[in-house]
């Protein structure tokens, strides 16, 4: 299980992959905001998305988990 | 061959009466064996399985194979029978000596944590840890010196064989300080570095700790517990997460001790020997001219979308030649040492992954720490600047931003190698002007994609022409439509005309143009080697 954390304080913008799905190494599973800038949260290693712990539209904080995945 | 070991053994030396000193070279030879078993079987055996190496099995990990020439082996306290006959000795808990790193002369020692867990031992004169030989010879034949280090420093059971309590400072920093401006010093994290070793990996020029077996502290868990009521592990007080990640008490992390020496060398290979000396060029069968089509398409058009600054930085550099430092920590900045056609150079670049590249006061630290590590020895600088300014926010204000942020102004604006400016994309404000060689050639290079000023437009329109705005009849559009006439004039291109950017340039031609300077450059930092004292007072 890999965790996937916000590397900045922000809020979810938008989310590409929903919970269940399979990723393939450096897939988007989300995007965020922050700054005015559209910050992709990426998956390095690929699996399938096993949780998504946020929803559209909430704030973050810097290192909060924001998906967990399955290799 | 053991390292320290000479080619014969007690058996090569022949027999007969005629042999003279032969009981006391076989002595020589008993004492060396002593020496060759740390602290004996059952420690050494207990340090393995602690999955960590004893300190020979470091430096030969370290070193080329056959260099060390180690100093101060018989050192120790020995143990005689009532005839005065030899039983044994404790070792003295620090292995030291003269190696070679990639052909180079380095001064090389760590604790031996097998006895006495690595902890001080006073005779004579210091092999090493705070000054000592180890020190001495780094300063005096102005070679790098790489600590190993795996101690928890001083213990109060030495008031005890004493009869008194040490002065800090006894055995102080003053040589290690003065390390700093001469030769490069590496120090590596082996184990749970507390007090005086943790103090000691920080006077470094790069330091590096190893996943899972190592932590680094002013004090450990049971003080910690002692002095705030705080239960800890080792861990989550000083390992990797804490030290590198979050703290940058320590610059990289290696999941392994192999993998810490290969690092360990790899860093040297871009350091000169002392600050005499130039960085040595490395071999490259990268052309230097190499254009990649890549840096042409890797900026996004949308202003708001960020790319991969690491890649971009790959396509300048020589193939395979970049070094990240610090790649945890403050990661709005990206500093790698790297090579142009062979020559070491260091880039900063800003990352718009994090926080759209602002600059917030981690970052700051990391950017004034790589500036000053690259002035004091002749490497030049490449910024590729994508920059909005300082972080903003209570957050930001409440970690001093600003005072981290203009500190490291201050020190690039001390700094006296050459400093190539690429402005990739954004550039604005005080962070944006750190980024120039004020003092030097200020030869500020840019691609088609960027944009500068005082502040970014969106964030001024506002403020600046609030009464147009709101006494226009549609505000909203109003404001759009000065957002577009400034930004028409903004264009880069209409600075070019007033030569307020040097040159303008098709992304995939920075490299070749990096190059010709860079090596244009190369006389210029020969004329200018040695120690580079600073003056006044940092803010």
């Amino acid at each position: 299980m890999t965790e996937l954390k916000s590397d900045v304080t922000g809020s979810v913008w938008k989310i590409v992959i929903s919970a269940g799905q399979s990723l393939q190494p450096g897939d988007t599973v989300m995007i965020l905001e922050s700054m005015k800038m559209e910050i992709p949260v990426i998956a390095e290693d690929g699996g399938t998305l096993v949780e998504l712990r946020v929803v559209e539209g909430q704030s973050v904080i810097e290192g909060q988990v924001l998906a967990v995945v399955k290799e | 061959m053991t390292p320290g070991d000479v080619a014969e053994s007690p058996s090569s030396v022949p027999d007969g009466a005629a042999m003279p000193w032969r009981a006391e070279l076989e002595e020589l030879e008993q004492r060396r064996a002593y020496a060759r078993s740390l602290g004996g079987a059952a420690a050494v055996d207990k340090h393995h399985h602690q999955g960590r190496l004893t300190i020979r099995e470091r430096i030969d990990g370290v070193v080329d194979a056959g260099s060390f020439k180690e100093v101060g082996q018989l050192t120790g306290a020995g143990r005689y029978d009532e005839q005065g006959r030899l039983l044994g000795v404790t070792l003295a808990p620090y292995v030291m000596g003269l190696a070679k790193v990639d052909g180079r002369p380095v001064a090389i020692g760590g604790e031996d944590f097998t006895v006495r867990g690595g902890t001080s031992w006073s005779g004579d004169r210091k092999k090493g840890g705070q000054g000592g030989f180890v020190e001495d010879l780094a300063h005096q034949y102005r070679i790098p010196l790489v600590n190993l280090i795996d101690g928890a420093g001083g213990s109060v059971t030495s008031i005890k064989r004493r009869g008194h309590s040490v002065f800090p400072g006894v055995h102080g920093f003053e040589r290690s300080v003065q390390l700093m401006g001469e030769v490069p010093v590496v120090c590596a994290v082996l184990g749970t570095a507390a007090g005086g070793p943790a103090g000691r990996a920080i006077l470094s020029h790069w330091s590096v700790m190893v996943k899972d077996t190592s932590h680094v502290f002013a004090a450990g868990p049971p003080v910690v517990e002692r002095s705030l009521g705080q239960k800890i592990s080792k861990e989550e007080l000083g390992g990797p997460q804490i030290a590198v990640a979050t703290a940058g008490t320590i610059d990289n992390m290696a999941r392994n001790e192999a993998e810490c020496f290969e690092l360990i060398r790899r860093y040297l290979s871009y350091m000169p020997q002392n600050v005499w000396q130039l960085p040595p060029r490395g071999e490259t069968s990268d052309p230097v001219d190499r254009c990649d089509d890549l840096l042409r398409s890797i900026v996004p058009e949308n202003r708001r979308q960020p790319y991969d600054m690491r890649r971009v930085i790959r396509s300048i550099a020589d193939a395979d030649s970049v070094f990240e430092i610090q790649p945890t920590f403050g990661k709005a900045v990206i500093t790698s040492l790297a090579r142009m056609n062979g020559h070491v150079v260091g880039f900063i670049a800003n990352n718009p992954m994090i926080y759209g590249g602002a600059m917030d006061g981690k970052a700051a630290r990391k950017q004034t720490h790589f500036i000053e590590l690259c002035d004091c020895f002749h490497i030049p600088l490449i910024f590729l600047v994508d920059v909005p300014g300082f972080m903003v926010g209570k957050d930001a204000e409440a970690a001093a931003t600003l005072r981290e942020g203009m500190r490291s102004v201050y020190v690039g604006l001390q700094a006296t190698v050459p400093i190539y400016t690429v402005v990739v994309r954004k550039c604005y404000g005080m962070a944006g002007m750190g980024t120039t060689d004020k003092n030097g050639l200020d030869f500020k290079i840019a691609w088609p994609s960027a944009e500068w000023g005082s502040l970014p437009i969106e964030g001024g329109v506002a403020a600046a022409f609030r009464r147009e705005i709101e006494s226009a009849a549609d505000p909203k559009a109003r404001e759009a439509e000065i957002e577009a006439e400034l930004r028409a004039a903004a264009s880069p291109f209409r600075t070019a005309e007033a030569f307020g950017v040097e040159e303008i340039i098709d992304p995939r031609e920075t490299r070749p143009v990096l190059c010709a300077f860079i090596e244009a450059a190369q006389a210029r930092l020969a004329a200018h080697t040695g120690p580079k004292p600073k003056y006044g007072v940092r803010p």
